[in-house]
């Protein structure tokens, strides 16, 4: 176990360098970006003595290093410091953006577990059969349809040919648990290709794991066939989809923007998007630490349980 | 012949006669894409008794053992009548105890699995208790001790012999009458080849028809009541062990038998001066995982001489494989130092010059492996010459199809995909393939186990020549079994990765001075004790 131990603290002294690298890039970059907040700000008439008095205001004019040092030593105290452009504490854009972004991502990752993995389970029972060749060929189907193809075909079926679903969540603000019927294309679409490509994973582990001698001898010896399915060969066959679906839980709670823009949801992707067109470099860099930490956390947790389900791999770092 | 399968014959069809034999093979024949692989085979199996297949590999044992588990091989075409008493379970341990236990579940998965359906009568609180116990019986029955913490473990924390014991102990659980052991003692050392054959010998008492396919012979003497000599899908003798090998009727049963008959030794050649391998002060640690390095392997020191061969010997896990792989440079985390005439030899594989790579060739235990299975053998063996001595591939070629040639392989052979060899052939040709370096230093990594007898004694014999025509190379034999380390000039003893002896191969063999050599040897001449063919050694 100590072996355990060890590896989880050296992941995430990992981790902390990863982020602390994702931040340092990201500030980076938006600083090699041609303009800042002033001018973002002044908008359509760059009037360049407007511009420096802009800058002097958001303190833009300090060197570079020296916003850099003073953003990290706040953060240090839990202080991710305000938006240039409003002035507002950037942890409540992340408090704001947070809630439809996690209520989005929930209501996704509820649907995609026994959809990905009872498509994949089904499939591999009956492989090669008819049941199989379907889900397989609709999975690969789907799973090459863009997400923005499919939003754009679903509102357009959905909302605006049969009037049935609201084409957008515009009006409801942060609150959409309250309606319900906004939600229902957007989660649609955020399941298509993930459903895919676990259903995909899955079947070919179950198909795998349902061949090998091991489940061969478990039947042999008179285990039921849904036993040994689920008891003998689908924990072989969850490894690899388990550190799939942490990349997917990844991608939904950092913001999946195509899908926040294209139904108009106050998501954190809609709130990325927003602090790269006005250059507002501390929301950015808010944003760049919360994504990098989500991902570092969801990922060692995949590793823990694929250790789990794979322990002769052991543990690699 | 029809296209039905008849193998699920009703049961409680057997006469009074037939009352004894809890299983029974009749006139199976079992056909694959027109090729058939078992032929009119008769089998019965007693219970306490020990009935043995033997034959080479390829002669249907392993068709004909799971025939009686009701499983064949995909799109085969059976004929003949399988009967098991009652319909009772048949257990099964197979060659690779390992590839039967889920590696990702707890040795209790499957256990439990079994215990529950034989607990469905009591009442829903006492189940649990009453199956645990079925378990933890099962596997003191199996002879493991501490059960209890066994249980939780995964298969992978176990030893090979655990692993097998946990096998059998699914078996004992389940209650089966019948118990298949498919090459249980195959690449395995000499104190673990008695233990096992105790465990089989201990089933047999309990009054279970144990089914021994092996081509083990020593330990078929040891355990077998009776004995079905195969070849080709078709049991060509059989009888009691006893008359078997006194008497053996069939020209195969006697080719097989007089296979078994020991090489002749060396005399030690005397010392010429400089090693071409020398090895001192090596240290080998392997990295596990976080929890560091472990130093697996120490040797103070140990030299090679030109035209010498060196057998390296020890039981699995001692760490032969690592020091012949330090040798070779694909173990790099080492100490000390290799000399190659007299020339320190880089650690890695990746740093050594071509020359470098030449002289010391590795010849692996598993061939299938160690071949492209898309490329034809004659292509793979002529590549080493092209690569390491800079020859032309018509040259490389030519040179390949003598060498293959001269080790035994047909002509028309060569030119197959490596798929289409036996396993036999695919070592010679993994030799041929070291040969055309022009190597200084042969390293033959357990070459011969895993091959039946009467395919290791071709290839000893074709290492006995090698040694023969070529004075200047050197040869270092990876073995756990002494019968292939007689035919060395030298024997060195390596006991959990220590050096504990080294010296002339008659010396160690007649007057070893190490206890564990000496537990080594007495092991070997029990399993060989009266098991010796009339005419042999």
């Amino acid at each position: 176990m100590t072996g355990l131990r060890s590896f989880v603290t050296r992941r995430m002294l990992l981790g902390v360098v990863q982020t602390v690298a994702v931040v340092l890039l990201v500030f980076a970059l938006t600083e090699a970006l041609p303009g800042d907040a002033a001018v973002a700000l002044a908008g359509d008439q760059p009037d360049p003595a407007r511009i420096a008095a802009l800058r002097e205001a958001m303190h833009l004019d300090r060197p570079a290093y020296e916003r850099l040092a003073e953003w990290a030593a706040g953060l240090l105290h839990g202080d991710f410091g305000a938006s240039v452009t409003s002035g507002r504490p950037v942890s409540q854009y992340l408090a704001d953006g947070f809630g439809p972004t996690l209520l989005l991502a929930a209501l996704t990752v509820a649907l995609l577990v026994p959809a990905g993995f009872g498509l994949g389970v089904l499939a591999a029972r009956h492989e090669g059969r008819l049941v199989d060749r379907l889900i397989s060929s609709l999975t690969l189907a789907v799973y090459a349809v863009p997400e923005f193809a499919l939003g754009v075909l679903l509102v357009t079926v959905f909302a605006l040919r049969l009037d049935w679903l609201p084409p957008t969540a515009v009006g409801y603000g942060t609150d959409l648990l309250g309606h319900p019927a906004a939600l229902l294309l957007p989660v649609l679409v955020l399941l298509s290709r993930p459903v895919c490509s676990l259903a995909r994973l899955v079947r070919a582990g179950m198909v795998d794991a349902l061949a090998a001698p091991y489940a061969v001898h478990a039947r042999r010896y008179g285990v039921g066939g849904a036993r040994v399915r689920y008891a003998h060969a689908l924990p072989n066959a969850l490894a690899p989809a388990v550190q799939q679906l942490a990349r997917t839980i990844d991608w939904l709670l950092c913001g999946v923007i195509v899908v926040e823009a294209l139904f108009v949801i106050p998501g954190l992707g809609t709130v990325l998007l927003n602090a790269v067109a006005e250059r507002d470099v501390p929301v950015v860099q808010g944003l760049a630490v919360v994504f990098g930490v989500l991902t570092v956390v969801l990922n060692l947790g995949a590793d823990l349980v694929a250790h789990r389900l794979a322990p002769r791999a052991g543990v690699a770092a | 012949m029809t296209d039905r399968n008849d193998t699920t014959a009703p049961t409680g069809a057997g006469t009074d006669a037939e009352l004894a034999c809890v299983a029974e093979i009749r006139d199976l024949r079992v056909e694959i894409d027109g090729r058939v692989i078992v032929d009119g085979v008769q089998l019965r199996a007693l219970p306490g008794k020990v009935t043995a297949l033997v034959g080479a590999s390829g002669s249907g044992k392993t068709t004909t053992g799971l025939a009686l588990l009701g499983a064949y091989p995909s799109g085969a075409r059976v004929t003949g009548d399988v009967r098991v008493a009652a319909d009772g379970p048949v257990g099964y341990v197979p060659q690779h105890p390992a590839s039967v236990l889920n590696p990702a579940r707890r040795v209790s998965a499957l256990l439990n699995d079994i215990a529950r359906t034989q607990v469905r009568d009591l009442p829903r609180n006492q189940r649990r208790a009453a199956a645990r116990e079925r378990m933890l019986r099962a596997l003191s029955d199996a002879q493991l001790p501490d059960a209890e913490a066994l249980l939780s473990r995964y298969p992978h924390q176990l030893s090979g012999g655990q692993q097998q014991r946990v096998v059998l102990a699914q078996a004992l659980l389940l209650g089966a009458r019948v118990i298949v052991a498919d090459e249980p003692t195959t690449g395995q050392d000499a104190l673990t080849r008695s233990r096992i054959v105790d465990q089989l010998a201990a089933l047999a008492a309990r009054g279970i028809a144990v089914v021994l396919l092996s081509h083990d012979l020593d330990v078929v003497h040891a355990l077998a009541d009776e004995v079905l000599v195969m070849r080709a899908g078709r049991v060509v003798e059989s009888g009691p062990v006893q008359r078997l090998w006194r008497a053996p009727r069939h020209e195969w049963t006697r080719q097989l038998l007089d296979a078994r008959s020991s090489p002749t030794g060396h005399e030690p050649l005397p010392d010429t001066g400089q090693a071409v391998l020398h090895v001192r002060h090596l240290t080998a640690r392997h990295r596990d995982g976080a929890i560091g390095a472990t130093v697996v392997l120490r040797t103070p020191e140990l030299a090679l001489h030109p035209g010498e061969s060196l057998a390296v010997v020890g039981r699995s896990g001692t760490g032969k494989t690592t020091l012949a792989r330090c040798l070779a440079g694909l173990h790099r985390d080492h100490d000390g130092q290799v000399h190659l005439d007299g020339t320190p030899l880089p650690r890695s594989v990746r740093h050594r010059s071509r020359a470098e790579l030449a002289a010391v060739q590795y010849v692996f235990q598993d061939a299938r492996a160690a071949f492209d299975e898309h490329r034809p053998v004659l292509d793979q063996v002529a590549r080493t010459a092209v690569r390491l001595r800079g020859t032309d591939h018509l040259s490389a070629a030519q040179e390949a199809l003598t060498t293959l040639i001269s080790l035994g392989l047909r002509p028309e052979t060569t030119h197959r995909l490596p798929s289409e060899l036996s396993g036999g052939e695919l070592q010679r040709a993994a030799l041929a393939r070291a040969l055309l370096a022009r190597p200084r230093v042969l390293i033959c990594d357990e070459i011969t186990s895993g091959l039946d007898t009467v395919t290791r004694r071709g290839i000893l014999d074709a290492l006995t020549d090698l040694l023969r025509d070529r004075s200047d190379m050197s040869l270092m034999l990876i073995t756990h079994d002494l019968e292939t380390a007689r035919l060395a000039h030298r024997i060195a003893v390596l006991d959990a990765g220590e050096l504990v002896e080294q010296g002339p191969a008659h010396r160690i063999l007649t007057e070893p001075r190490h206890p564990f050599t000496v537990s080594l040897m007495e092991t070997t001449a029990r399993l060989e004790a009266e098991t010796a063919p009339p005419g042999a050694w």
